[in-house]
């Protein structure tokens, strides 16, 4: 546990500088200004590491940094994602405020790798306090003379900014949020062109979680297969848990690929008040909903999930007992996509209204025996039809929900109240 | 060339060809609404999706390239899916309401909803409705059609060049509005109009007046400048009822302006003249058109043909008319011996008159480096021509200007700000510059010149460029060095081996110099005719006070009772009335078939596309009968293509002119130049009322600097020749700059 | 309409994109205008701004009405921005909220009478293992009880 973002979690301020540089940070970056790395070998590195990107999507690192046209004239750019809004989701907030140097010693690699020589993080507008951490770590290491132009008299230079977001969930996704960085609203643009090809302001870019920047130091300072045999087959190293909802302890965790999910659940202390596991979100809130049996039997890494029928997501684990009503937990994550949807597609833009309506009036007791087959129907007919993947997150929920607990919407809609609340 | 696959047909495509592309090349309807073949891609609406093989999901044909061996369906079960549902999405929140849309019967939704849309009705939550909104006098909003597709952004932003409409809100919410208190300003923004897939935006002048069905649709040319731009008449019963724009990538590409669309307002305004009236004593009399005609034969013979004086007979013509107009007026007067006869009713001084050739194509314009704009705001005096220089600016062009005020392009300009009388010098400067940088002699005129430093920037922007045009605006036609500031553009056009654009003539004038609208060495040109004594005038679309520069003596000789007017007008006129003897209706713009003769010298005919109010009558016609009675030979002419083949087959006229260059400076203490504001240059558009009532119809100004306006003691409440004084840092010394909706009042200049 | 102190820090954003690309600015400088403005944007300081960075106004427009962090209606000196997403609502956020309103008097969305304090209904906020949870300001608070809100809100001054 707490091995690789976490590592400095309990000492005294584990953010600052010191820290960091006690346990062996910006030794890779220094190494690098010294000349002694080539962008190939540290793409190898994380090739070998197994390191797959932490903001969702699972995509491998070093595989993507090998996409972008390093020797390619012109500005490149390297982008952290620190937009984190997924529901269930607040490990990079921790990662932020707790280890901001990894994050830009993560970020500094890539530059290096990807002759990428500016950088922004987007660090979504409420995290004020991870912000001020960010920008004090920025502040510290353009003392000490780790970024900047020529650092150290070096041929490399990296100027990293922090971008704050100003409310709006989609601004995670990454090529909304380059929209964002250039100052205009957070609207997903279609592929391709993509980022590697057309970025910000028009140039080659590569956008990377906050915890897939953060591991990158240790992976490069201990070796790639070290972070490897750290997880399972392919899903190397560790991994950021956020565990919330009805467990003892909620908490983020930072444990091994591959821990079965009743470990991780009695890390965070068992299910509060001792009362029965009913269901789990594995992944954050657009991932498919699991039912206690299945989840329990489950590994957290990507095969283990993806096993058990939903996605590893962002890690979000969301645990739900037996007093949850599941109804009532669909219509808030409908509600959350109907109000996040950028509007720019038409499948999104009028089927997540369109699904959230359906289901606040079962809420209301006024819901209609074929209202079930509608949402699934609406639900089929965004999937897969919008522009980015916020239409498929609103409509995974809704069709896991309605697969595993069918029959409480069916209770609801014909009793006009919840089964489980009354 | 790749080799693609779509419904099982095999294609040819071209790399970096989107597949909506080569659907639409091959006739393979894809639905789509969002995707506009002159806009960037938005991939938004969904509506194009189809299934490519290989692809876990459908694929958007706007935005996904072709690749080789790619195989498509377009109607396959998943295809078919996939269009479905999104159209079942665009409707649920639509209101539904065709029956009495605008849209109803041309809307692109309703098109494809009849195609795809099965089962709408199993949304039962409620519409979305938007409070309607008002954007300006020519644009109608109804934004509850609206289906975000946000064509009419892109056109803003990506060819207007100015971003008004945009989408606020996000989600469901997303909506299409402008945010400037005044609306949507924009001199093309009526493509808005055309643009737009749905009844969400429509033309206001014409609103709830039809359904398109009932309308016929006939091709035409815009005549208010010299683009000639292509579009279509719609009519009812005898009316035209819009304006759309046409295709023609060579001319107007598919927008038209604003002042090409909605001049046809003015159309049926009560003004227009409907009757042949003749005076008698004093006094307007409705007569029949023989009597009339008559009346008119009866005049011109007593007054010159039968005194044998036709040199005391004159034939004035707007540049509004038609090439065939043109000619047969020409050929009625010198048929008669006459050769007096010209256009150019609005130059101070013919010996000073610019000849420049226009050499360059429309659709070259914006595949030029480097273009010099000299005395004109030419986004708002020829917004087409305007539209293509954007387009070069973007594609990395330089333009720069030179102007006496500084004006808001809507692109990036490197403007120069020089007084009236220091426009030659500066050009000299430029040509100095080219003379010694070639291996020619100085000319004596360029001695003591010596090149300011922009004249120095712009040489070598000029030689430093592939492509240049030097374009030469209205601003210059009354400068008392135009004709030397003419003939130095044409100097440096060969030194520095640039086109030329000569945008200081308008509307049909190419066309009037096609058919020779102007005296030879024996004939008097206007302002000859106004000092003259004259006996007998035959006027053709000709408005006094807005169209002679020199008012005052025009008055004096047409009011003059001894001289006997022949008018044609389409409107009717207060000095018009009180200087003829017989007033004759002539049909006006689409009301007559006639050509346009355009700045490429390329002759667009067009056909009436509805026919002429009350009594009124194309003057071709009109031209014809009058030379009829008149005995004279050759107007058997049956219809106006005849009219047209003659002129074909006559050459066009080859003047001489100066080209002497003199550098002596104007010693005027404050230069004026005077323009009719943009939508205020003929009389059609002087009708059109949702026009004028447009923020740019609006502008009425005398722009004046601080320190000119002090000198003048002028201050922002004054008006300067009866127009409201605007004191603005933007302008050069000792001018003023007038851009007016109202009569010219040059009489004190 | 926009404070030289506001341009100073609006500046110092500037600074941080390629040049030209000061438009990129925008949403900071929309933050910082709003705060000077009892917390609320209008249509003058919108267009101020898009001024100010040289953009279109309906360009800043959009962005104004994109992110949910800008006020177009007034507000309170401190909103109390409450989550009601999933890991919230799983640890009694609505009776929370319900609480809060009873307590304050107004409904989310509405202000107090003393305009001191309004309550607004958000998504996650990105702290879900400290649910339930709400913002007031740069703050986070995080495993809300009832007496813990009593607290805080009776702090608000
Ligand atoms: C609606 C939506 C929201 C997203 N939100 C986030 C986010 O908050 N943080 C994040 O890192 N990635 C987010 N992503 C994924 C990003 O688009 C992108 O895949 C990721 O930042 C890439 O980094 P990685 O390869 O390191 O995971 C989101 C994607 C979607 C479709
Ligand atoms: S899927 Fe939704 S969020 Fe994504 S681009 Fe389309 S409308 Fe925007
Ligand atoms: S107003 Fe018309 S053109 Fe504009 S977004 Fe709506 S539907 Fe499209
Ligand atoms: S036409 Fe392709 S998505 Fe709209
Ligand atoms: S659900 Fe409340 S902070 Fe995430």
């Amino acid at each position: 546990m707490n091995e690789v973002c976490f590592k400095n979690i309990d000492k005294d301020q584990c953010w600052s500088l010191t820290t960091y540089e006690a346990s062996g940070g910006y030794s890779v970056w220094r190494k690098i200004l010294k000349g002694e790395y080539t962008p190939e070998q540290i793409i190898n590195e994380l090739k070998t590491s197994g390191l797959r990107g932490r903001g969702g999507a699972g995509f491998p690192t070093g595989l993507k940094w090998s996409f972008m046209p390093r020797n390619a004239e012109g500005q490149k750019y390297i982008v952290c994602n620190s937009d984190e809004g997924e529901p269930g989701t607040c490990k990079d907030r921790d990662i932020l405020r707790f280890n901001p140097h990894a994050v830009i010693e993560g970020m500094a690699i890539g530059s290096f790798v990807m002759d990428a020589t500016v950088g922004y993080n987007y660090i979504r507008g409420e995290f004020i306090e991870p912000f001020d951490r960010f920008e004090g770590a920025l502040k510290e290491a353009y003392e000490t003379g780790l970024l900047g132009k020529n650092i150290n008299g070096s041929e490399v230079s990296f100027d990293l900014y922090a971008h704050l977001g100003a409310g709006a969930y989609i601004c995670g996704e990454e090529t909304a949020l380059l929209e964002s960085i250039e100052g205009k609203k957070g609207q997903p643009r279609f592929k391709p062109p993509f980022p590697a090809n057309v970025g910000l302001f028009g140039k080659p870019t590569t956008i990377n979680n906050t915890e897939s920047f953060a591991s990158v130091p240790d992976i490069m300072a201990h070796g790639g297969q070290w972070f490897a045999d750290l997880g399972v087959e392919n899903s190397g190293g560790t991994k950021l848990f956020s565990v919330s909802g009805h467990v003892a302890n909620p908490a983020n965790f930072e444990v091994s690929m591959g821990m079965p999910f009743k470990d991780l659940l009695e890390l965070a202390g068992g299910m509060r008040h001792g009362a029965k596991l009913k269901a789990v979100i594995p992944g954050g809130s657009s991932t498919p909903v699991l039912t206690a049996e299945v989840a329990m039997n489950m590994t957290m890494d990507y095969d283990g999930i993806d096993k058990a029928g939903s996605m590893l997501g962002a890690g979000s684990v969301i645990v739900m007992d037996d007093s949850t009503c599941m109804v009532e937990a669909l219509t808030r994550l409908a509600h959350f996509y109907y109000d996040e949807s950028c509007g720019q597609c038409t499948p999104c833009r009028e089927g997540t209204g369109w699904l959230y309506r359906v289901l606040k009036r079962i809420m209301d007791g006024k819901g209609k025996a074929e209202d079930i087959d509608l949402l699934m129907g609406v639900q089929e007919k965004i999937m897969g039809n919008t522009i980015c993947a916020l239409g498929d997150a609103a409509a995974m929920p809704v069709e896991s929900f309605l697969r595993n607990f069918r029959d409480e919407f069916e209770y609801y809609i014909e009793h006009g109240k919840s089964m489980v609340k009354g | 060339m790749l080799e693609i696959e779509i419904d099982g047909q095999l294609v040819n495509a071209e790399p970096g060809e989107m597949v909506i592309a080569v659907t639409d090349r091959e006739g393979i309807s894809v639905p789509r609404f969002c995707y506009h073949k002159k806009l960037s891609i938005s991939a938004s609406c969904r509506m194009c999706l189809v299934d490519v093989e290989g692809a876990p999901k459908p694929q958007p044909a706007c935005s996904t390239p072709v690749a080789d061996g790619m195989k498509i369906h377009t109607q396959n079960d998943k295809a078919k899916a996939s269009q479905k549902a999104v159209m079942e999405f665009l409707l649920i929140n639509h209101p539904l309401d065709c029956p009495i849309c605008d849209q109803g019967g041309e809307c692109e939704l309703q098109d494809v909803a009849v195609d795809y849309g099965s089962d709408v009705s199993r949304f039962s939550e409620g519409k979305r409705i938007i409070a309607p909104s008002d954007i300006g006098p020519l644009i109608q909003t109804d934004m509850t059609r609206c289906i975000h597709c946000t064509r009419c952004v892109r056109f803003g932003s990506e060819i207007a060049g100015i971003m008004e409409m945009g989408g606020t809100g996000r989600g469901e919410d997303l909506k299409i509005e402008p945010f400037l208190k005044e609306g949507i300003t924009s001199e093309l923004s009526g493509n808005m109009i055309d643009v737009c897939p749905v009844g969400a935006l429509t033309s206001k002048p014409f609103r709830y007046e039809l359904r398109s069905w009932q309308m016929n649709s006939i091709n035409s040319i815009a005549r208010h400048d010299l683009v000639g731009s292509n579009l279509y008449a719609q009519t009812y019963k005898g009316n035209v009822k819009r304006l759309a724009s046409g295709d023609n990538d060579a001319v107007n590409e598919t927008w038209i302006s604003d002042r090409d669309r909605f001049s046809y307002e003015g159309l049926t305004h009560d003004n227009r003249l409907l009757a042949p009236q003749i005076k008698v004593a004093g006094q307007w009399k409705e007569v029949e058109w023989d009597v009339a005609l008559d009346f008119a034969v009866k005049g011109l013979k007593n007054n010159i043909l039968n005194s044998r004086n036709v040199q005391k007979l004159g034939g004035l013509a707007s540049a509004t008319a038609t090439t065939e107009e043109l000619h047969l007026l020409q050929k009625l007067l010198r048929e008669m011996g006459c050769e007096n006869l010209d256009y150019r009713l609005n130059i101070k001084d013919l010996d000073n008159a610019i000849h420049l050739q226009s050499n360059i194509k429309l659709a070259d314009l914006e595949h030029i480096d480097q273009a010099i704009v000299i005395g004109s705001n030419i986004r708002l005096e020829q917004p087409m021509i305007n539209h293509r220089l954007r387009k070069a600016q973007l594609a990395g062009a330089g333009i720069t200007t030179l102007n006496v005020k500084e004006f808001d392009f809507n692109y990036k300009t490197n403007d120069i700000i020089v007084a009236p009388n220091e426009i030659a010098n500066t050009l000299a400067g430029v040509l100095r510059v080219l003379v010694e940088k070639s291996a020619e002699e100085v000319p004596a005129y360029l001695l003591a010149v010596t090149p300011c430093a922009q004249a120095i920037d712009i040489a070598s922007s000029l030689l430093n460029s592939d492509k240049t045009v030097l374009i030469l605006g209205e601003h210059v036609v009354n400068n008392a060095q135009a004709a030397s500031i003419a003939n130095l553009i044409t100097e440096i056009a060969k030194l520095s081996n640039s086109l030329t654009l000569n945008l200081t003539v308008t509307a049909n004038a190419l066309g009037a110099q096609r058919v020779n609208f102007v005296p030879n060495s024996t004939g008097m040109n206007v302002n000859e005719m106004l000092a003259a004594e004259m006996r007998a005038f035959v006027l053709l679309d000709v408005y006094p006070e807005y169209d002679f520069h020199h008012l005052d003596e025009a008055l004096n000789t047409l009011l003059n009772n001894d001289v006997f007017v022949i008018s044609l007008n389409g409107f009717k006129n207060d000095l018009v009335a009180q200087y003829s003897d017989v007033m004759l209706p002539m049909a006006a713009m689409y009301e007559t078939s006639g050509t346009h003769v355009n700045i490429n010298h390329e002759m667009q005919s067009f056909s009436a596309a509805v026919g002429a109010p009350g009594e009124s009558k194309p003057a071709w016609k009109i031209l014809k009968v009058l030379a009829d009675l008149l005995e004279l030979p050759g107007f058997h002419y049956e219809n106006s293509t005849q009219v047209l083949s003659e002129v074909a087959h006559q050459m066009t006229p080859v003047h001489e002119y100066d080209t002497a260059i003199n550098l002596d400076k104007s010693t005027v203490e404050v230069e004026t130049i005077w323009t009719h504001s943009p939508y205020h240059t003929d009389a059609l558009l002087r009708h059109a009322t949702s026009l004028r009532a447009s923020k740019i119809g609006q502008i009425n100004t005398a722009s004046i600097n601080a320190a000119t306006a002090k000198s003048l003691s002028l201050s922002d409440s004054d008006t300067y020749l009866g127009v409201p004084v605007d004191i603005t840092e933007t302008m050069a010394d000792q001018c003023v700059f007038i851009s007016s909706n109202q009569a010219t009042n040059t009489g004190a200049l | 309409m926009i404070s030289d102190n506001a341009k100073k820090q609006i500046d110092s954003w500037i600074e941080k994109y390629p040049e030209g690309k000061q438009s990129s600015a925008v949403m900071e400088a929309l933050k910082i205008i709003q705060k000077e403005n009892n917390n609320q944007l209008t249509h003058d300081s919108i267009q101020a701004v898009a001024d100010y960075l040289d953009m279109p106004g309906i360009a800043a427009a959009e962005v104004a009405t994109f992110y949910e962090n800008y006020n177009h209606q007034p507000v309170g000196k401190h909103i109390i921005r409450f989550c009601h997403n999933i890991s919230c609502m799983l640890n009694g956020a609505d009776d929370l909220i319900s609480h809060l309103e009873t307590k304050l008097g107004v409904k989310t969305g509405e202000v107090t009478d003393d305009g001191l304090i309004s309550v607004k209904k958000v998504e996650c906020l990105g702290a879900c293992v400290g649910a339930p949870m709400f913002q007031i300001g740069d703050q986070y608070y995080e495993n809300l009880t009832i007496d813990k809100i009593d607290k805080i809100v009776d702090g608000l001054k």
